[in-house]
C-alpha cells in the first residue's frame, strides 16, 4: 500500500498525519542501518590539534589567531609529522559559548583531533572538559583562568597548562606584601565565581606576610560600568593597596576610574589579572599597575628569540602574549611525549607525562604535576611601565620577582580535586 | 547609537584631533544623520505592523553594527581620555570628586531638564505627541507624520551618541558598551512610563540610587533589582510611574 | 496551512529530514541534536507568538532553567534520564504557570518586559548561586544518564531519542492549534474583543498557550542541557531568547513548522559561518539575514513558501494583496 494514498485522501487531517508520520517512522527504522556511516580508518589520517579558543570576541587578542599561529609554528618547528602521520592544526572559534565549544570539541575529537588545546573563557575550558572526558582524549587548558579546572572539576584527561586565578593572586598578593607599604589592601571584586576566588587566594596571601584587607567590596556582576562609590570608599580607607580583582572590561573601567580619582598617586593598583594585548590596547590607563604573568616575550634571551620569530610570522609588530607562547610550549611538549611512547593514546601519553619535569622557553622549573594534572613552573611579578619608560614597542613590563614553580602555585596538599577522576 | 556616539568622538579626536567639546556637538549630529537614514531607508518601512518588527529590527542592526565596530576598532575598545580642563579632582568640602564626573552631572541634568521642556511644553512638542498617539488624527490636521517621527528618531539616537561621548572617559569606548546599558534602558523606560520623559528621568536616577544602596546593602541582589522594580510597576502601574493610563478597552 | 494535505506534506518531509540529517555530509551529530533541540523551542516559541501574538522575550527562562534542573539532578546523582527530565519539564511548567498568571493580562510591550524581567532575574540567580549552578564555569555532569536501562551516552541513540520527542511534541502542537481551542486562539488574535464578547476567557486562553509553550521550552532545554552534559549562563542569557525570536521569524510565525525549519537555518549558518575564514563576522551574516527577513519576507521562509503555494486556496492569516501597500497583516491592535 502506498504510504502517500494515505494522506493524500481527504479523510480526517489529524489521522491522516499521525498515520503517515508512523508509516514514515517505521520506513526510517528500517532505512537506518543500511545508512549507517562507514568508519574512518582512526590511525590512517593526520594526527589534529584542535585549538578552540575565541577568534572573535572579547579575548581574541588574548589568545585567537595568535594562538593558533603559535600551534602552527611548533608543529612546523616539529617537522611537521609524528609517527609517520602529518600533524594539523584546526583553529575552532568557540564564540565564548560553553554549548558551542563542547559540541565543536566533540567534532573535533570524533574527526581526528587527538589534543585540545588554548581554551581562553573558562566556562568553555570547563566545557571541553568533560567531552575530553568523554571521549577519553586529552584537553590541555592554556587560556582559561579558573583554578576549578585542577580542584572542583579536575578530570585526568585535562591539563592546565599556563597560569591560574590562584598562581596569580598568591604571586603579585605575596609581592606586594611583603613590602612595608603594601601591608593594608582594600578589594574591588566582582560577584561571582572568578572574583570570589581571586579574592581568597589574595586574602591568603596577603595574610601570610602579615598584611590585611581594611575592607573589600563586592560589586554587582554583570552589569556594573560606574565604580566611583567603591573607589571613594576606597580612596577614604587609607590602605596602601588597592587591588583590583576583575577580568575584562570591568577591569578597564575600574583602572581608569581609579586614575580619575587620582588612587595611583596614594594606592599600589594590584591588577590580578591582565595581558600584554591589553596594555597595547591600553597603555595610560594600566601603566603603574602590578600583575603577575605566566611568561614575558622579553624576559630572557630564549624568550626574546622565540618572539621575534613569532612577530616575524605574524606580521604587524606584535608581540606575543603569555597564552600564545603557552600554546606553542605545550604542542611541542605533547608532540614530543607521543613520539616517545609512540602512540596518541590519551592514557599512554598522561602516564608518560604525569610526573615530567622539563624546561622550555616558556616554562622554567616545568612539572606535570600527576596529583591534579597542574603544570607548575616560574611566575613572574611585573610592573606596567609608562609611555614615556618603555625602551621599545610593546616592552611594557619591569620584571620585579619571580616566584619558584613550587610557591606560584596551590600545593598538592591543599589540593581539592577528587581521586576519582 | 550611544556606542557609535562614543567612537565618533574617539575617531575624531585620533584622526581630526577633534576636541572633546566639539565631539559632544559633531557626534549627535553624525550619528543623529545615520539614525535619520535607518529611519527613512528601513524602520519606515515596518510603521503600520506590530510595532515588536521595529523592535527586532533594531536588534539585528545592533548585531551587524557591533560586530563591524568590533573589527574595525578591537574588543577591548580604545581610551579615550577627558579633556584637560576637566581632568583632575575638585573639593566639595565634604568629599573630593572627579571634576569630569561633575561635568557630567550637571550637563545630564540639563540636557534632560531641556528635553523635558521641549517635549511636554513646547508647540513642536505636542505635534510629536500627538502625531506618535493618534498618527491618522494628526495628519488630518495637516502635519507632516512621517517627517516628524523621523526627527524624533533622529533626535533620540543623537542623544544617545550625546550619552556616549559624555560616558567616553569614564568607561572605555568598547563595541560592547551599549550591550550592558541596553536592557537596563528598556527597562527604565517601562518603568518610568512609555511616552513620559519626566518618568524615564526620574526612574533612571532613582534606580541608580536604588541599584548603589543595593549594593551596599545585600551586592548580590543589587542587579536584580531593577527588573523586580520592573515587574511590579507593570504589574500594579502598568502605564509606568508617570504615564498617563492606557485607554484599554 | 497547518492543517491539511500541506501542512501534513510539510511534517512528513521535516520528520523525513530530522531521520537523515545525522547522515548528511558534514552534519555532525551533536551539532544535529542541538538542531532539533532549537527546532523544538522554536516551535514552542510559535504557539504563543504565532497563535496570541504575545512576544515573550524570555524564553531561556525555561529553555536554561530547565537544563540547570536537569544537570543538577544528574550532577546530584540521579542519573534516571526520564527523571531528570520529568523533573526539569516540571519546573518549566510550574514556571510557565506563575510567571503567565502575571504576564498574559498585559498586551505588547509591556508583556515582552515582563518575560525578559523575569529571566534577568533568573540569570541573575544562576550567577550567584554557585553552589548549585557552578556559576560562571557552569556545570558539567559525566552522564547522560539511562533511559530505563538503555545508555544514552551514544550519539545516535540519543538523537533519536530527542528526534521522537520532538515529532510527538509537534504532532501535539499541531493537534492543539487545529482544534477548537486553537480556532478559538485564532479568533481571540483577529478580534479579541469580539473573542471575549463570545464568550471566551481569553486571559485563559492566553495562559494556556503560555504555558503550553513554556513548558515545551522547557523540554527541549533539558534535552539540549542533557546531550551536551552541561548548563551554562549561555542558556539563561538574554541573546538566547532573542536568537529563538529570530529562529522563529526567520522560519514563519503561526506555521509551527516555519520556526522549526527557522532553527535549522538559524544554527546551521551559525554553525558553518563560524567555521569558515569568515568565521569572526558571524554576527553581521546574521544580523543582515534577519534585517533582510523582517524587511522583505516577513512571512519568514515557510510562511512566504506557503503564501505562493496557496495564491488560490482560502487565506487562512494574511491578508496581503499588495506588498508595498504595508497593511498591518494581523490587526490584533485596531481595537
Amino acid at each position: 500500500m502506498n504510504p502517500l494514498h494515505v494522506f493524500v485522501s481527504r479523510k480526517g487531517v489529524h489521522l491522516n498525519t499521525s498515520r503517515f508520520w508512523l508509516s514514515l517512522v517505521t520506513a526510517g527504522a528500517i532505512a537506518l542501518p543500511l545508512l549507517a556511516p562507514t568508519g574512518l580508518g582512526a590511525d590512517a589520517g593526520p594526527i589534529k590539534i584542535a585549538v578552540i579558543t575565541d577568534m572573535s570576541g572579547t579575548y581574541a587578542a588574548i589568545a585567537g589567531q595568535g594562538g593558533v599561529e603559535a600551534t602552527k609554528m611548533a608543529v612546523e618547528d616539529f617537522g611537521g609529522k609524528v609517527l609517520g602521520r602529518t600533524i594539523e592544526v584546526d583553529a575552532i572559534d568557540h564564540r565564548n559559548n560553553g554549548p558551542e565549544a563542547a559540541t565543536k570539541a566533540a567534532e573535533a575529537y570524533d574527526n581526528g583531533a587527538e589534543l585540545a588545546l588554548d581554551l581562553t573563557n573558562s566556562a568553555t575550558a570547563v566545557a571541553v572538559d568533560a567531552v575530553a572526558k568523554q571521549k577519553h582524549k586529552l584537553e590541555i587548558v592554556t587560556g582559561g583562568a579558573s583554578s576549578a579546572l585542577t580542584g572542583a572539576s579536575c578530570s585526568r584527561y585535562t591539563y592546565h597548562y599556563a597560569y591560574d586565578t590562584y598562581s596569580l593572586a598568591t604571586s603579585t598578593g605575596h609581592n606586594i606584601a611583603k613590602e612595608a607599604d603594601g601591608k593594608t589592601w582594600y578589594g574591588i571584586v566582582p560577584n561571582y565565581v572568578f572574583g570570589q576566588s581571586m579574592l581568597s587566594d589574595f586574602t591568603a596571601a596577603v595574610t601570610a606576610e602579615g598584611g590585611s584587607f581594611v575592607h573589600s567590596d563586592m560589586y554587582p556582576f554583570p552589569g556594573t560600568t560606574d565604580f566611583s562609590s567603591y573607589l571613594l570608599a576606597a580612596k577614604q580607607s587609607k590602605a596602601q593597596v588597592l587591588g583590583i580583582f576583575s577580568a575584562g572590561a570591568d577591569t578597564v573601567n575600574i583602572t581608569k576610574q581609579a586614575k580619575q580619582f587620582g588612587l595611583d598617586k596614594t594606592m599600589k593598583l594590584a591588577v590580578g589579572l591582565l595581558f600584554l594585548s591589553d596594555v597595547d590596547a591600553l597603555p595610560d590607563v594600566f601603566a603603574g599597575s602590578h600583575i603577575t604573568t605566566s611568561w614575558y616575550w622579553n624576559q630572557d634571551k630564549a624568550a626574546r628569540a622565540w618572539a621575534d620569530r613569532y612577530t616575524a610570522r605574524v606580521g604587524g609588530g606584535l608581540r606575543p602574549t603569555s597564552i600564545q607562547a603557552a600554546n606553542y610550549s605545550a604542542t611541542m611538549q605533547w608532540l614530543n611525549a607521543v613520539k616517545a611512547v609512540g602512540s596518541v593514546d590519551a592514557d599512554k601519553v598522561q602516564t608518560y607525562l604525569d610526573g615530567r619535569k622539563f624546561n622550555d622557553f616558556y616554562a622554567h622549573d616545568g612539572e606535570w604535576r600527576a596529583r591534579d594534572h597542574r603544570v607548575i613552573h616560574t611566575m613572574i611579578v611585573v610592573d606596567v611601565l609608562d609611555k614615556s619608560q618603555i625602551k621599545e614597542p610593546h616592552a611594557w613590563y619591569k620584571i620585579i620577582e619571580t616566584i619558584p614553580a613550587d610557591k606560584a602555585f596551590r600545593p598538592e596538599s591543599q589540593s581539592t580535586c577528587n581521586k576519582d577522576w | 547609537m550611544y556606542m557609535l556616539g562614543a567612537f565618533v568622538a574617539y575617531y575624531g579626536a585620533q584622526l581630526l584631533h577633534l576636541p572633546f567639546f566639539a565631539a559632544l556637538i559633531v557626534a549627535p549630529i553624525l550619528v543623529g544623520a545615520f539614525g535619520l537614514g535607518i529611519e527613512v531607508t528601513l524602520l519606515r518601512r515596518l510603521y503600520g505592523l506590530d510595532p515588536l518588527y521595529n523592535l527586532l529590527l533594531t536588534f539585528a542592526l545592533v548585531l551587524v553594527i557591533e560586530d563591524l565596530m568590533r573589527l574595525a576598532a578591537g574588543a577591548l575598545g580604545s581610551p579615550y581620555q577627558a579633556p584637560d580642563i576637566l581632568s583632575g579632582a575638585t573639593n566639595l568640602g565634604f568629599t573630593v570628586y572627579p571634576t569630569y564626573r561633575l561635568f557630567v552631572i550637571v550637563v545630564c541634568l540639563i540636557v534632560c531638564a531641556a528635553v523635558y521642556v521641549g517635549i511636554e511644553r513646547s508647540r513642536l512638542g505636542a505635534r510629536i505627541r500627538a502625531a506618535t498617539e493618534k498618527p491618522e488624527l494628526t495628519r488630518a490636521f495637516g502635519i507632516n507624520t512621517s517627517r516628524l517621527v523621523s526627527g524624533t528618531f533622529a533626535f533620540g539616537a543623537a542623544l544617545a551618541a550625546f550619552a556616549g561621548v559624555l560616558a567616553a572617559p569614564n568607561t572605555n569606548v568598547a563595541p560592547n558598551m551599549g550591550d550592558s546599558i541596553i536592557i537596563n534602558t528598556f527597562a527604565i523606560v517601562v518603568i518610568g512610563g512609555l511616552g513620559s520623559i519626566l518618568g524615564s528621568i526620574v526612574a533612571g536616577f532613582a534606580l541608580g540610587v536604588i541599584a548603589a544602596v543595593g549594593a551596599v546593602l545585600y551586592p548580590p541582589i543589587s542587579n536584580t533589582l531593577i527588573f523586580i522594580v520592573m515587574v511590579l510597576v507593570i504589574l500594579f502601574r502598568p502605564a509606568g510611574l508617570f504615564g498617563t493610563p492606557e485607554r484599554s478597552a | 496551512m497547518i492543517a491539511g494535505r500541506r501542512g501534513a506534506l510539510v511534517g512528513a518531509a521535516l520528520l523525513a529530514l530530522g531521520l537523515v540529517l545525522p547522515f548528511l555530509p558534514g552534519v555532525y551529530i551533536i551539532f544535529a541534536i542541538d538542531l532539533v533541540c532549537f527546532a523544538l523551542v522554536a516551535m514552542a516559541l510559535d504557539v504563543l507568538l504565532g497563535f496570541t501574538r504575545l512576544l515573550s522575550f524570555g524564553h531561556a527562562l525555561f529553555w536554561g532553567g530547565s537544563g540547570y534542573v536537569a544537570t543538577i539532578l544528574i550532577a546530584h546523582g540521579i542519573t534516571s534520564f526520564p527523571l531528570a527530565l520529568l523533573a526539569a519539564v516540571a519546573y518549566a511548567f510550574v514556571l510557565s504557570a506563575l510567571v503567565g498568571a502575571i504576564s498574559v493580562r498585559r498586551s505588547g510591550i509591556y508583556f515582552t518586559m515582563i518575560t525578559l524581567g523575569i529571566a534577568e532575574i533568573q540569570y541573575f540567580l544562576a550567577y550567584q548561586l554557585i553552589d548549585l549552578t557552578g556559576g560562571d564555569n557552569g556545570l558539567t555532569v559525566a552522564t547522560r544518564g539511562t533511559f530505563f536501562g538503555l545508555s544514552l551516552e551514544d550519539d545516535h541513540v540519543y538523537y533519536y531519542l530527542v528526534l521522537a520527542v520532538t515529532a510527538i511534541a509537534t504532532a501535539l502542537a499541531v493537534r492543539i492549534v487545529t482544534s477548537p481551542y486553537g480556532a478559538a486562539l485564532a479568533a481571540m488574535r483577529e478580534n479579541e474583543t469580539r473573542a471575549k464578547s463570545l464568550g471566551y476567557d481569553t486571559d485563559r486562553l492566553k495562559l494556556a498557550a503560555f504555558v503550553f509553550s513554556g513548558t515545551l521550552a522547557g523540554l527541549a532545554g533539558a534535552l539540549y542541557a542533557i546531550a551536551n552534559r552541561l548548563s551554562g549562563l549561555d542558556g539563561v542569557d538574554w541573546h538566547t531568547s532573542g536568537a529563538i525570536i529570530m529562529m522563529t521569524i526567520l522560519g514563519g510565525i503561526g506555521t509551527i513548522y516555519g520556526p522549526m525549519v527557522g532553527a535549522g537555518v538559524f544554527q546551521s549558518l551559525d554553525y558553518f559561518v563560524s567555521k569558515t575564514p569568515i568565521g569572526d563576522k558571524t554576527n553581521i551574516v546574521m544580523g543582515l539575514v534577519f534585517a533582510i527577513v523582517i524587511l522583505i519576507a516577513r512571512r519568514g521562509i515557510v510562511g512566504e513558501i506557503l503564501h505562493h503555494l496557496s495564491a488560490r486556496a482560502p487565506r487562512l492569516v494574511e491578508d496581503e494583496d499588495d506588498p508595498d501597500l504595508l497593511v498591518p497583516d494581523i490587526s490584533a491592535e485596531t481595537a
